[in-house]
């Protein structure tokens, strides 16, 4: 886990938006807990930087050049 | 086996920087086993390759094979075909499939993706240590399988020397010394007689330029007389 954390980190992606955690199949309120710890850090983190690239590009490819 | 090590991203990425058509070669020999350079190691590093130039706006077109070695031409005969759609080529061969491979196709651009470290054993999985400095000249007869150029920090044939405490070595105190530990080997195997031999200094000149060796049964064809 922690060298495709590395991985990440070095391709620019950010190895913080990848976790595994081992969770027992009852045990819901951890899932839970998990599940929240993950969303505050992605959104603490913002969105991947990848869709923000992909997104400037298809702007760019809808705009009419006069 | 050989040992190597992938290279930095960034290193890599600056080496494919003008290329537009890139080809990742694996081996699935040495680098393979030591998960620098083999099949699984080249779909990472096409991966991470592919984000990290659309992060930073280049286009990239990304190929990937990996043959079954790169220091044998009939493996590298196989690329003879896939090779002529790129501009590049990062091997991720040692550096020695590297070189065979840029001399098999000296006209294409070919770039080191990983960096070659030492011949070493498999201590366990993901765990490599150095065991041998191919010095061209085996005393491990006389040492009881362990090397002195290798381990010992000084590579003394005769040691061990003076700065031996309790067993350990004076240049990294968090190793055994090598003589010690050579002694110990010899002694386990009633062998002792072996520490007491003196051993002539080294013939470094069979090191200092690169070497070529045929074998006996090949002379003939190769032309080669003593």
């Amino acid at each position: 886990m922690e060298h495709a954390k590395d991985l990440l980190d070095e391709t620019g992606i950010g190895g913080e938006r990848l976790e595994m955690v081992h969770i027992g199949a009852s045990d819901a309120p951890l899932w839970v807990e998990w599940v929240n710890r993950m969303v505050d850090r992605v959104k603490k983190l913002g969105p991947n930087p990848l869709r923000e690239v992909r997104a400037k590009r298809v702007k760019q490819a809808q705009t009419v050049v006069p | 086996m050989i040992i190597a090590k992938r290279k930095p991203l960034d290193e890599i990425m600056d080496g494919v920087a003008g290329y537009s058509r890139v080809l990742l070669a694996g081996c699935g020999t040495c680098v393979a086993v030591c998960l620098a350079g083999g099949e699984k190691e080249v779909g990472l590093l096409s991966s991470q390759l592919a984000i990290a130039s659309e992060l930073k706006g280049r286009r990239i077109d990304l190929g990937e094979v990996t043959v079954e070695r790169q220091c044998d031409r009939e493996f590298l005969d196989e690329l003879r075909y896939v090779i002529q759609d790129y501009d590049a080529v990062i091997s991720l061969a040692c550096g020695v499939g590297i070189q065979f491979l840029a001399d098999q196709y000296p006209n294409k651009v070919i770039l080191p993706g990983v960096d070659t470290t030492f011949i070493g054993a498999n201590e366990e999985a993901g765990y490599w240590t150095e065991r041998c400095r191919m010095c061209s000249r085996c005393y491990l007869a006389q040492t009881g399988g362990i090397c002195p150029i290798t381990i010992c920090p000084k590579s003394l044939l005769n040691g061990p020397c003076s700065g031996t405490r309790e067993g350990m070595c004076e240049v990294d105190p968090s190793k055994p010394c090598a003589w010690a530990a050579i002694y110990d080997r010899l002694e386990g195997t009633g062998r002792l007689e072996h520490i007491q031999e003196i051993l002539p200094p080294r013939n470094h000149a069979l090191t200092t330029t690169p070497q070529t060796l045929i074998h006996k049964a090949y002379k003939r064809r190769y032309s080669v007389h003593d």
